[in-house]
């Protein structure tokens, strides 16, 4: 406990620019090469996900895609790369290369010399929280640091988009320039809480040592183990982990003017809705629809999606939950800064 | 939907075992809109996903006024409504552990 009254006194973390590369060109769903091979229910079970159409882009890696959006942000807030404090990359599904760094690879291409670099990661769409939680430490830590960046490359591991039961796969890349808290922050992170059961480390996983990447799957070993009780302890686990968050921070829910989740599939956003008896904000089942799962990119992804449309305004306060059959659960406290034109979905 | 009051589960309705199975079977033919027997593996079936499982369990903790724990979160519990039964009446107080059949727990 007093390890959670250390944490919840830090400072928080302004989120200064929000870059993507989100590709021009997408799959349908329905025409997924992989459904052929599928029997009729697990071909249903994919069709009624609802999403229609997943980002995608085989020429562009998962690198690229994190390139691509750490260069936007750092555009959009006009800030050198050479004067970044520190890179933090999370990491990929599935790298090009062992052994290699896709975060020194990073560093070197944009030109962030003076800063520390590393990679997060291990909790699937959760692990952008590990990259804010190592980000808010840095800060709070050497007063002399300067902004964080955080970039992402979502993309599938395998060929096959089709996680069964899950979600589809997207490609899409974001990056998150942080600082220290200032009035002109478009979104600032007030409190992150993070839990893991390691129990369910292997639910889901990708054999591929002694196989083609023709034939990699994302595949789960239990899936009623997933259905069920995985399902069951993510109702009790968000409900105490919302609960926790708010009210270590004073607030209630009607304190919250939004929720955002990350997008697996209408199924999942409704038993979030259910379990934890909110509506989500509609940004998500927009993205959902067009856009399919980008993993740890989801939630500010929504959030920015939200901002664009006027979902939530300058001063409002919004949950954002994270679920990962890893199993992992998060959930972060935002607060809604002046808009400037530096977020958004582009 | 009527809820518990904090007594067991027989107590509540002065139900028996059976009439308690036949009223989870009864719930479970309407959620899943297809016929379903007290012995009917319905995870086995592919019945199952986390709607589904949210509104089984939300049902199981109101009508019988219990709450299921992590702990409770055996699959053989649920897996038919005869024993779910068991485990209903095992949380409620109308059946201690010992006399549970083997493979519930």
């Amino acid at each position: 406990m007093s390890a959670e009254v250390t944490f919840h006194t830090a400072a928080p973390v302004a989120v200064e620019a929000v870059g993507r590369h989100l590709p021009d060109r997408t799959h349908t769903v329905a025409e997924l090469p992989e459904l052929a091979g599928l029997s009729e229910a697990d071909r249903l079970t994919c069709l009624n996900l609802g999403i229609e159409t997943v980002l995608a882009d085989d020429g562009l890696t998962s690198y690229d895609l994190a390139e691509r959006a750490a260069r936007a942000a750092l555009d959009r807030a006009g800030l050198p790369a050479a004067s970044l404090g520190a890179l933090i990359v999370i990491e990929p599904r599935a790298p090009e290369t062992l052994i290699s760094s896709d975060a020194t690879r990073l560093q070197h291409a944009l030109g962030a010399d003076a800063a520390t670099v590393f990679t997060v990661g291990g909790l699937g769409c959760v692990s952008v929280t590990p990259a804010l939680l190592a980000a808010r430490g840095l800060l709070a830590a050497d007063p002399s640091l300067g902004h964080v960046l955080v970039a992402h490359g979502s993309k599938p591991a395998g060929g096959a988009r089709y996680r069964h039961p899950v979600t589809v796969n997207g490609d899409g890349g974001q990056a998150l320039l942080l600082t220290r808290p200032h009035p002109a922050a478009p979104i600032r992170v007030l409190d992150l809480v993070q839990r893991t059961d390691g129990r369910y480390w292997d639910l889901f996983r990708l054999e591929y040592r002694d196989r083609p990447t023709a034939r990699w799957r994302e595949e789960c070993r239990d899936l009623p183990g997933y259905s069920f009780r995985l399902a069951m302890e993510t109702r009790n686990r968000l409900g105490a982990l919302v609960d926790e968050l708010l009210s270590r921070n004073g607030l209630t829910r009607a304190d919250i003017a939004g929720y955002a989740s990350q997008n697996l599939s209408a199924g999942g956003l409704a038993f979030t809705e259910e379990t934890l008896e909110i509506g989500l904000l509609p940004s998500c089942r927009e993205n959902l629809r067009r856009f399919g799962h980008l993993g740890p990119n989801d939630v500010f992804l929504n959030l920015g999606t939200a901002l664009a449309g006027r979902e939530l305004a300058e001063g409002d306060l919004a949950v954002l939950l994270n679920v990962s059959p890893v199993a992992a659960w998060s959930a972060l406290l935002v607060e809604i800064g002046p808009q400037h034109g530096r977020e958004g979905t582009a | 939907m009527s809820h518990g009051t904090g007594e067991t589960a027989g107590e509540i309705t002065g139900e028996t075992a059976e009439e308690i199975t036949g009223e989870i079977t009864r719930f479970l033919t309407d959620a899943l809109r297809r016929p379903v027997g007290p012995d009917d593996d319905y995870f086995e079936l592919g019945l199952v996903d986390s709607l589904f499982a949210l509104e089984l369990v939300t049902y199981v903790e109101q009508r019988f006024d219990l709450t299921v724990e992590v702990e409770d979160l055996d699959l053989d519990s649920f897996r038919t409504a005869r024993r779910l039964t068991a485990f209903v009446r095992r949380k409620t107080g109308a059946e201690t552990p010992d006399r549970t059949r083997a493979g519930d727990r």
